[in-house]
């Protein structure tokens, strides 16, 4: 019994600290009134698992390899416009990074205006944008590509902002006090010290980009995702399962070398 | 004419504190000045003035007979180098790039954009690694790089920049005593053969002693002493480290015994 009562939280009175507890009574709450708006229903989710099952098993029918070679063109193009609209958003992102950046803009105003056109930016999903852009250049991959940089910068472009302000101050100084301009300050001190931040972003939003191009095809913005709808409503589950396994395979490849690449670049690969 | 020139400087912080209560001196060209003090009594505040990496609240600094301006800043800055107790390098850039940004000053942004360099700064920077004996060391990664050798590269990033005064904020405060004394004789040497004007924050008595021309004691905010290395008698050390309500104050006796 002495012992139970020993046991204390690092606080002065030994309680829990009344503000964690809180929080955690809050949400608690929160999630109990909000589970019946979006149908959480157990019965339910348990009276579908036959079903579920079943549509599993489907996904094991004997491959469709006669689809292989249009299966090719098309991961192909999904990949060419992963890393075409992932390319155009760094060049944008870069310089609207540091102007979002509050260490490194040139004024506060700068810094709200950015910030703000940077979060309309990603406010919509790419589909939707994707929308914009095929109704503006038509069909095919060129709006899948417009739509991806597009919603990428208002990512990327936040993300190199918040990587810049958490850069080293002494660094900085350094470099000020000898005299370098506002823009040498920047490329000296400030953006070779984000680099690894930066290539870490890149790498995570090259991830997403490709399971999102993988759905543009959706509203006919190229890449695969117009055969994966396809194979999904005309119950084709021989090309489904072939479309699935290839875009787990892609991923996986890019997250293997993206492990290698960051590594490099945090610890100095070259000596 | 003075290459420094500070005269009733005060220095108030957002935070009210009042870290320079009325500074005045003049320091002679190629003279090697240490300012002695304890924590808080306003040496680096002073140092980052003459910099203008702070800007005075009242008073002014003259460097060669220029005023530090907010508007002049780059131009005063080709003129005064600085070197930090914590080096401030870019740790991600080589060696070479950081002694290279000390040129930055006297060039545009137009070859910086693609980090491009004039051959003629190149050879300074090496020259400058040449002079802390690290030109073996010029294409490794600056983090990479111990203390001591870090520090190096930091004096060499200000000789670089070809000034007329270098000012060291407790240059040797994070390094042991064997780099400490290396990088003090490299700073002597400097004042010695090209002339530069050298001003150095040390909490190191004994160095003081043995490498200034010029000691200047701080003590909340005032300079209290001004003179050469034998003036400072253990009473003005006393002056010097003397702290407020302590009316008989045991450590500073025994720090000072040793001094």
């Amino acid at each position: 019994m002495t012992t139970v009562s020993n046991w204390r939280w690092p606080t002065p009175n030994g309680l829990p600290p009344l503000p964690l507890v809180g929080t955690a009574l809050g949400l608690c709450v929160v999630l109990w009134l909000t589970a019946p708006v979006v149908e959480v229903d157990f019965v339910r989710l348990f009276g579908s698992i036959g079903r579920m099952a079943d549509f599993a098993g489907q996904m094991f029918a004997a491959p469709d390899w006669q689809y292989l070679p249009q299966l090719m063109t098309k991961m192909l193009e999904t990949i060419e416009m992963t890393v075409l609209g992932t390319a155009i958003a760094i060049l944008f992102s870069i310089p609207l990074g540091v102007l979002a950046a509050s260490n490194a803009t040139p004024h506060p105003l700068v810094y709200r205006a950015t910030r703000d056109l940077l979060s309309l930016m990603r406010a919509l999903p790419e589909l939707v944008w994707a929308l914009v852009f095929v109704s503006a250049v038509g069909l095919g991959p060129l709006p899948g590509v417009m739509a991806l940089a597009f919603v990428t910068v208002g990512f990327m472009g936040k993300f190199f902002a918040e990587s810049i302000e958490v850069v080293d101050p002494k660094a900085i100084e350094g470099v000020r006090a000898h005299g370098a301009g506002w823009l040498q300050v920047r490329l000296f001190a400030m953006l070779p010290q984000a680099l690894p931040d930066f290539v870490g972003t890149v790498l995570y939003i090259l991830d997403h980009n490709l399971r999102a191009a993988a759905i543009l095809g959706l509203v006919g913005a190229g890449g695969i995702g117009y055969d994966l709808v396809m194979a999904m409503r005309l119950f084709q589950y021989d090309r489904l399962m072939l479309i699935a396994l290839s875009i787990y395979l892609i991923v996986t490849m890019l997250d293997r070398a993206s492990d290698q690449l960051r590594s490099r670049i945090i610890h100095g690969g070259r000596r | 004419m003075s290459a420094i020139s500070v005269s009733t400087v005060t220095k108030r912080f957002p935070n009210g504190f009042l870290a320079l209560k009325g500074v005045d001196t003049e320091i002679a060209p190629g003279s090697f000045t240490v300012v002695l003090g304890p924590s808080g009594a306003g040496k680096s505040t002073l140092l980052r003035l003459l910099n203008g990496l702070e800007t005075p609240t009242g008073g002014e600094v003259l460097i060669g007979g220029e005023k530090v301006d907010r508007h002049r800043l780059r131009d005063i800055r080709t003129k005064v180098a600085m070197v930090f107790q914590q080096f401030n390098l870019v740790d991600r850039l080589s060696v070479m790039t950081n002694v290279l940004t000390g040129r930055l000053a006297h060039r545009s942004w137009v070859g910086s954009v693609f980090y491009l360099f004039r051959q003629e700064d190149m050879a300074i920077a090496q020259e400058a690694l040449a002079r802390v004996g690290l030109t073996d060391k010029a294409w490794n990664r600056a983090d990479k790089l111990s203390g001591g050798q870090q520090q190096r590269v930091g004096i060499a990033r200000a000789l670089a920049q070809r000034p007329k005064v270098i000012l060291a904020d407790e240059p040797v405060a994070s390094l042991d005593p064997v780099a400490s004394e290396e990088i003090m004789t490299l700073l002597r040497e400097i004042c010695d053969r090209d002339g530069i004007t050298v001003v150095v924050n040390l909490h190191q008595v004994e160095l003081a002693r043995r490498f200034a021309d010029r000691i200047i004691g701080m003590n909340a905010g005032r300079i209290v002493f001004d003179g050469s290395p034998a003036q400072m008698t253990q009473s003005v050390l006393r002056t010097i480290y003397r702290r407020e309500g302590y009316a008989d104050d045991n450590s500073l006796e025994l720090a000072l015994a040793y001094a």
